[in-house]
């Protein structure tokens, strides 16, 4: 076994970072020299992952253009090698590696636009969640509203930029207008990501809303959540938050705090 | 109106229309189950266009990456106003 691993992590290495092969290894390559049938596996290897990367972030490729994003990636692929078995896991690191690249700098919102189709990727293969039982709503006393604490769909996420992330998004999906006029000084966004009938939805929430949900994501009662809003936020609409996160099956889920 | 008004409003106020939105959300579910369990994103779902999944296509022998020397962005963040003139 020992022998078989030597093998397999010089194989690797061969592939990941280029080297040759050593001499104990003698690959079965009866058509080709072993360079080419290694070319090709390097090829495969880093082309596979371009593809996963470029299905990952599709909005990405699209604003800074094919050749570019190969760019991107081929230098991306070489810091960051595949860790998973599941190639939709590969690419988690990229709004990172997007703010450190230099040639993407110009690009200022980037590395955000990274974060939300990260978000969107997860979104997309995270678990289904109950939908909201209202009958068991319906049994908790209204004294006992301030102690609910509401649970999360797994799929939606929150995004905050200083950028218009959500019109940008909006804007490089399939069948939107490509003709579009965004202003990147319209001043800072919430992103809510989540998924509907298995597409998945962006769209933007206002800045009372967005605390609002940032707060009761951490598990923080109803109550607390809803007081701390309204000290900043005095025009926070609780109803109008309940019925929009509710109807998007973002709330799905409650319990009481205990000490309610 | 104090914040536990607020909150006992809110939630009744929910509740009422909760009825609606609970039915509506009961088809969604099904629609989850009729999901091919995350091996494509929808309207990807046949495996030639879900490559990153499971590529069995092979790529070329040659270099795919003669683009180095490409280091401008060259896509519709031309079109974002300000978006190029920030920083460069």
């Amino acid at each position: 076994m020992p022998v078989l691993h030597d093998d397999l992590s010089d194989f690797a290495d061969s592939i990941v970072l280029g080297l040759g092969l050593s001499s104990k290894v003698q690959p079965f390559c009866p058509k080709y020299p072993v360079e080419t049938a290694l070319d090709v596996y390097r090829n495969n290897y880093f082309g596979n992952l371009h593809d996963a990367l470029a299905y990952a972030y599709p909005v990405i490729e699209q604003l800074v253009g094919k050749d570019f994003f190969r760019c991107l990636t081929k230098q991306y692929i070489a810091r960051h090698p595949s860790a998973s078995g599941n190639l939709h896991h590969y690419g988690a690191e990229m709004a990172d590696f997007i703010a450190g690249f230099e040639p993407a700098q110009g690009v200022v919102y980037l590395p955000d636009i990274a974060v939300l189709e990260w978000a969107c990727h997860r979104a997309y293969f995270a678990d289904d969640g109950p939908t909201l039982d209202v009958g068991r709503l319906l049994k908790i006393h209204p004294e006992n509203y301030v102690g609910l604490v509401l649970h999360v769909h797994p799929s939606s996420h929150l995004v905050r930029s200083s950028y218009p992330i959500t019109a940008i998004w909006n804007g490089h999906q399939p069948g939107a207008n490509c003709d579009f006029h965004i202003n990147l000084d319209s001043g800072p966004t919430n992103a809510l990501v989540s998924r509907t009938n298995n597409a998945i939805i962006v769209s933007e929430l206002g800045e009372a809303d967005a605390t609002w949900l940032q707060i009761i994501r951490s598990g923080v009662s109803l109550g607390e959540a809803t007081a701390t809003v309204l000290e900043c936020h005095p025009e926070f609409d609780l109803l109008a938050a309940l019925v929009n996160l509710v109807a998007r099956g973002i709330l799905i889920d409650f319990t009481l705090e205990n000490t309610q | 109106m104090d914040n536990r008004r607020i909150i006992t409003a809110a939630v009744g106020s929910l509740l009422m229309l909760g009825l609606v939105s609970g039915n509506a959300m009961a088809d969604d579910k099904k629609m989850d189950m009729e999901k091919c369990f995350g091996v494509a994103k929808a309207g990807k779902n046949d495996c030639s266009s879900n490559k990153s999944a499971h590529s069995c296509a092979g790529q070329a022998t040659k270099d795919r990456d003669p683009m180095d020397f490409v280091a401008v962005p060259k896509g519709t963040c031309e079109k974002i106003s300000d978006g190029q003139l920030k920083k460069m």
